[in-house]
């Protein structure tokens, strides 16, 4: 059972604020190392952005035992991947029928507002990467709401991970506002850190005005801390990941893609990556943030982490891996 | 219908004349904007609106106020940075345009100046053997304290320093120097890198274009033609506001701002009724680059 069931969005950011940083951080820890932590997953079969995409996403979030009173009269925010898109590269960022589909299925479930958020990390003219991603499309929805995090009002939270000397993290305000925050990124390698997936796509929930373009803040105190210190703090509920098309070797940006056939699901992000690193053919224990982040903010460990819908194995399909970039070295499962 | 006064042109018009209004509406009783309605302070849509603001008659006493705050929220060292976040002061460069010839402000000016001058990014020495293939050693200027240096805050201090006669001071010989250094080899600028792994990155339209403007005067041409080609080809395009805005500065540095770029900036406002009220630092790049024909410095300087 994931040991982040049931902490709302508004609690932690209420706690956090209100509550001494370390009773908060002494509290999470010790539930941490009195045992090991168990998570499940969820992966559906999807070989098109055509396919029926909101059908397989309540399926997931059924099976993942997601009620509709935890959705209900709720305001959830999709952290997309939009980092930079092109047109005619859909293999780059978060297609937008994967993140319609979402949004379809959490109003299902009665959410009462659904925002789509992103804080492009490299182009600074969010409604550029709107029109080339496709994005544009959410504008004629009127229950979905587009937030550019870059830009948003911010508040200060301090740094509940440890990990990098950073303090505190600034924050887009709209964060404050969702009960639900849902990773939503694209299953990716990447040239720095191995993989790009939904621990790592919370990178884009800060916003450029305060850490960059590209987040050099956040490079410079070390990739895999950040995305430890990110978590930590942040505590998404929730994550679904695009890999019905995927990136392979040169993510994140340059590499080609790579058909995948799959939509990956669940509430604890560990454990979601450590899926999707093994349906990428990519060992997680050698993913230097999915390393740190096991045990500590969800299991890694096959053996604790159940499978839902089809098995990793099923799936597998391995991602070109290169040779001369660094992070990739030895990765294979 | 154009007009000329003193040494700015300002053009009536109906959409330019909205913009400038919605701007307004983003004033907080302090007299600083916020980039949305009812929202924070924020230095750099302060700065952009005292421009945009600037750009025509009957706003002096929003922009003096302005001004003023600005120069009040000024650090110790000069430096303009967001509230709560002393190292974020990439607002400084833009705070100098809000204030030049205003005349009551040259002491802020100045400091700001000098922290500009004396501040750079974080830099280590060349490897022809490292991932990334710019030569990180050339100093710019960073978006963050203790950051790299990349390509919009770099081109932004080159604007401010030039446009305060500041060109022949080696910073400034040095950041021209930066910015060629991180031109991609097909032309046009991203966010500040070339290649990483021997890959070529793609090129953006604001970047290219805030670029361009940058280097206007200080290259030469055929140091920048395949990336005035990509931009052109760019403007002719894009109907978003921040890169059509810098495009349009970008090629009009460089004396081909389109017959049509006016035109293109009305539609580009127009798209407000699908995405909702742009930020007022988009609204005040979009007027800006409308009143002054894409010449951002003779509008400033």
């Amino acid at each position: 059972m994931n040991r982040m069931h049931g902490y709302t969005r508004r609690r932690f950011l209420t706690t956090i604020t209100a509550a001494p940083l370390a009773v908060a951080s002494g509290a999470f820890f010790s539930a941490c190392t009195s045992q090991k932590l168990r998570a499940e997953t969820f992966i559906a079969k999807a070989s098109h952005y055509t396919d029926n995409l909101t059908r397989l996403i309540l399926a997931g979030i059924q099976e993942l035992r997601v009620s509709s009173e935890e959705i209900r009269g709720k305001r959830i925010l999709l952290k997309a991947n939009i980092v930079e898109p092109h047109r005619g590269a859909e293999h780059i960022v978060t297609n937008p029928a994967v993140v319609f589909a979402a949004a379809e299925a959490f109003l299902k479930l009665g959410a009462e507002r659904v925002f789509v958020a992103e804080g492009a990390g490299h182009c600074r003219d969010t409604y550029q990467i709107l029109e080339e991603s496709g994005f544009d499309a959410l504008f004629d929805n009127p229950k979905i709401t587009f937030v550019d995090l870059n830009y948003d009002d911010w508040l200060v939270i301090p740094n509940s991970g440890g990990r990098t000397n950073l303090k505190s993290f600034i924050f887009p305000a709209t964060l404050k506002k969702a009960d639900w925050i849902v990773s939503m990124p694209k299953l990716k390698t990447h040239h720095w850190a191995g993989a790009t997936l939904s621990m790592k796509n919370l990178f884009g929930s800060l916003p450029g005005s305060f850490y960059g373009w590209p987040k050099n803040v956040l490079h410079n105190v070390g990739i895999t801390e950040s995305i430890i210190d990110l978590n930590s703090t942040l505590h998404p509920q929730f994550a679904i990941v695009d890999g019905i098309i995927g990136m392979e070797g040169d993510g994140p940006i340059m590499g080609t893609a790579k058909n995948a056939g799959v939509l990956v699901m669940g509430r604890n992000l560990p454990a979601v990556d450590a899926t999707c690193a093994r349906l990428m053919g990519i060992n997680p224990h050698k993913i230097p943030y999915l390393d740190l982040a096991d045990n500590r903010l969800g299991p890694i460990n096959d053996a604790f982490i159940i499978q839902r819908g089809e098995r990793w194995q099923s799936v597998r399909t391995n991602f070109q891996l290169v040779d001369y970039i660094e992070a990739h070295r030895g990765l294979r499962l | 219908m154009a007009v000329v006064c003193h040494w700015r042109l300002f053009t009536e018009s109906p959409a330019i004349d909205l913009c400038l209004r919605q701007i307004l509406e983003r004033r907080l009783p302090t007299g600083v904007f916020s980039e949305h309605l009812h929202g924070l302070y924020r230095p750099d849509s302060t700065a952009w609106a005292i421009l945009a603001l600037a750009s025509k008659e009957g706003y002096s006493v929003y922009t003096e106020s302005a001004r003023a705050c600005l120069a009040a929220n000024q650090l110790q060292d000069g430096r303009i940075a967001f509230p709560d976040a002393n190292s974020v002061f990439w607002p400084t460069a833009i705070a100098v345009f809000a204030w030049q010839g205003a005349g009551s402000f040259d002491q802020a000016q100045n400091r700001a100046l000098k922290f500009l001058l004396e501040t750079t990014g974080k830099h280590w020495p060349y490897d022809p053997k490292a991932p990334i293939a710019h030569d990180p050693s050339i100093k710019g200027w960073p978006w963050v304290g203790e950051t790299h240096s990349f390509v919009d805050p770099t081109a932004m201090t080159l604007l401010a320093l030039d446009i305060a006669g500041q060109s022949k001071h080696p910073r400034f010989r040095e950041g021209i120097g930066m910015l060629l250094n991180r031109q991609l080899p097909h032309g046009g600028w991203n966010y500040g890198n070339t290649l990483v792994y021997g890959r070529e990155l793609r090129p953006f339209a604001d970047t290219t274009g805030i670029a361009l403007a940058a280097l206007a005067g200080h290259v030469a041409k055929e140091q920048i033609n395949a990336s005035l080609r990509y931009l052109q080809a760019q403007a002719e395009k894009c109907r978003t506001p921040l890169s059509l805005a810098w495009a349009l500065f970008g090629l009009g540095a460089w004396g081909e701002f389109p017959n049509a770029g006016r035109v293109w900036i009305c539609e580009t406002l127009d798209k407000q009724k699908k995405y909702g009220s742009y930020g007022t630092s988009l609204l005040s790049i979009l007027a800006l680059a409308y009143v002054l024909n894409g010449d951002i410095r003779k509008g400033i300087a």
